[in-house]
């Protein structure tokens, strides 16, 4: 109660906008559960074709983190620690897939990996293609999450003292084994964060989904074909599993994989996954 | 686009305008209507909505272009207020406008519905589609059926487009004396078969409630047949099944199709009766809804839930009109003349007068 009583008029103003936006997230996840009883919930939970459906997305979205990872975290590191001509067309260029709208860069995805897509084409004549496959659901959760990792990978690194690797350098340390021993550890919790974040963006994409491919059916189609073809009430029960779901992986993250304590690290948001600019 | 988000309200308030027409509102009340509407109509209901809105000042349309099956379910299954749905089949809307009641009044969400378009089934391919050189209207049975071949098909159970696709390929195994055509395109293809059984001189085709192609697969389904144009433009599929008005809009190369097997000759009503397509599977209000095969018929409703009732009936009497004639025909989309009204009592004044009795 004495927490209470010092609380300023802002605070209790803050306070009330706060809640409201808790309340805005947290109500449709409620009403959903609840409007979806118990014993239909029962049958979304044992449909083999939901279930399959939630392998597969959350696979297809675990590869693009992974290829993501791959590629993206050079690119955050460089765009961390070096200065090179044209850096913030390239961070540009990055943050693009954010303001794209889904279903526009389904199209252009459709225009590059399409069977005679500039690289389509060439994947064809190997008898690789990217429609109608994970391969085609993989690349349109890559194109449309990847800034979510970059970024906040790229935050990360910025965030470790360049100072650290210099010492580690000076110590005899190769350029890799610096990168490798002392500035990766140091980033890992924001690097985790944003892989978690970009593979929960992918599990929830749509837009560019659907237009790759609409067989496999990841989650997010499966729910849109049961409401279009079946009405509200056969999307309820796979949408309140997939809130479920994602609301135990949320806390997972935050309690298991990123726990608050933060022993190593400086006073700032860095394990909160904060994407604010340290700079 | 396929989906347009139906969280905007058809509400109307009190505007500003302080202009006046010959319309029925009145001075000062801007109306807005939400209008539902089948897909394949996308193009020519942009410029309808242009011209409507430029000799009506006091409404505004707001257009949305769903699968025929959505924009009736937006009504008799969402409960959202709208002001006009207009389908690709007008039998969803007994289906699923008169047998549903509004929870309000109580009354059903339709009580009329009138037909006042027609189409015609062709298949569409791109310069670059394979055997586009060789493929014409004798020997598509034979190319869409050779392994590597994709075809699109737009989504039996989500849209009219796909179960009449399904119809014009059953209808043209007699046509063309491949008695296994529909077998060599949608046989093998789905974990669970499409069945299709013979029921005395018609055939009766089963979909299944989960339609899922095994990978590999040459067929290539989307939700709407709209969606299978970009595919087409990429090489994805090199055949869709498509409106001709649509693949006319999309200046697409396509194959005339022969009336029996079509959907678009009123003459031909007997060959297309004699397949039907059932979608097997509970379905909104325990329904398993049987489609047989008839000419293509597009049908208008303004639901008992419009607010701007008089205002949707302007509309639709200048969609009927002249003008809108003019604006369907420039887009290559067909209309039926007179319209036909299935309870012409309940029709609106405005709209009456291009009538005719079912």
């Amino acid at each position: 109660m004495n927490r209470l009583r010092t609380l300023s008029r802002m605070d209790w103003a803050f306070s009330f906008a706060g809640l409201m936006l808790v309340l805005f997230i947290v109500l449709p996840l409620i009403a959903t559960i609840l409007a979806s009883n118990p014993s239909e919930f029962a049958s979304g939970v044992g449909d083999v074709g939901v279930l399959a459906s939630l392998w597969l997305t959350f696979f297809a979205a675990l590869l693009a983190t992974l290829i993501a990872l791959v590629v993206g975290l050079p690119l955050a590191y460089l765009l961390a620690r070096r200065d090179f001509p044209g850096k913030n067309v390239i961070q540009g260029i990055i943050d693009l897939p954010i303001i794209i709208p889904h279903t526009a860069a389904g199209v252009a995805l459709l225009m590059v990996f399409g069977r005679r897509g500039l690289l389509g084409g060439p994947f064809a004549s190997l008898g690789l293609y990217f429609t109608e496959n994970l391969a085609g659901i993989v690349v349109a959760m890559l194109f449309v999450s990847l800034p979510l990792l970059v970024d906040t990978a790229r935050e990360s690194f910025s965030r470790v003292d360049p100072r650290l690797e210099g010492v580690a350098r000076t110590l005899g340390a190769t350029h890799w084994t610096a990168f490798r021993k002392v500035t990766l550890p140091l980033a890992w919790r924001g690097i985790v964060s944003g892989s978690v974040l970009m593979w929960a963006r992918g599990i929830s994409e749509f837009g560019a989904v659907v237009i790759l491919a609409y067989n496999p059916k990841t989650i997010s189609v499966l729910i849109y074909e049961r409401f279009a073809g079946f009405g509200l009430a056969a999307a309820l029960p796979v949408t309140a599993l997939l809130l479920v779901l994602a609301l135990i992986i949320l806390v997972l993250t935050r309690t298991v994989l990123l726990p608050r304590k933060r022993k190593h690290s400086r006073p700032d948001s860095r394990s909160r996954g904060s994407r604010g600019d340290p700079r | 686009m396929v989906c347009v988000s139906w969280l905007m309200t058809g509400c109307s308030g009190p505007g500003s305008n302080s202009e006046t027409t010959a319309s029925d509102s009145s001075a000062g009340h801007k109306a807005t209507l939400r209008v539902l509407f089948a897909g394949s109509l996308i193009i020519p209901f942009a410029q309808l909505e242009k011209e409507f809105e430029a000799g009506h000042p006091t409404i505004d349309v707001n257009m949305e272009g769903h699968g025929s099956i959505q924009a009736v379910r937006i009504v008799g299954d969402l409960d959202e207020s709208a002001d006009l749905v207009i389908t690709a089949d007008y039998r969803l809307v007994p289906l699923l406008l008169y047998a549903a009641n509004n929870p309000d009044t109580g009354l059903p969400y339709a009580s009329w519905n009138v037909v006042f378009a027609t189409n015609k089934m062709v298949l569409a391919y791109a310069p670059h589609s394979r055997f586009a050189d060789e493929v014409d209207e004798q020997n598509w049975p034979d190319v869409i059926a050779r392994p590597g071949v994709r075809v699109g098909c737009s989504d039996p159970r989500l849209d009219a487009n796909g179960y009449r696709a399904l119809m014009t390929v059953k209808l043209a195994e007699r046509v063309y004396g491949r008695p296994t055509l529909f077998a060599d395109i949608f046989g093998g293809i789905f974990r669970i078969p499409i069945r299709v059984s013979r029921n005395g001189d018609s055939d009766l085709i089963s979909v299944p409630e989960v339609l899922e192609t095994k990978s590999g697969s040459d067929l290539v389904l989307r939700p709407y047949s709209v969606s299978l144009l970009p595919l087409l433009k990429s090489g994805d599929i090199d055949y869709a099944f498509e409106y001709e008005s649509v693949a006319r809009q999309h200046g697409l190369n396509y194959l005339a199709l022969p009336a029996e097997i079509n959907l678009g000759d009123t003459a031909r009503e007997e060959d297309y009766a004699a397949v039907t397509v059932k979608l097997d599977f509970q379905r909104f209000t325990s329904v398993k809804p049987e489609f047989a095969g008839e000419i293509i018929r597009y049908s208008a409703t303004i639901p008992s839930n419009s607010s701007e009732p008089e205002a949707a009936a302007e509309l639709l009497a200048f969609l009927l009109g002249p003008e809108g004639q003019r604006v369907m025909a420039e887009n290559f989309q067909p209309m039926i003349v007179p319209v036909v009204a299935d309870n012409l009592e309940a029709v609106p004044e405005a709209v009456k007068m291009y009538c005719a009795e079912d």
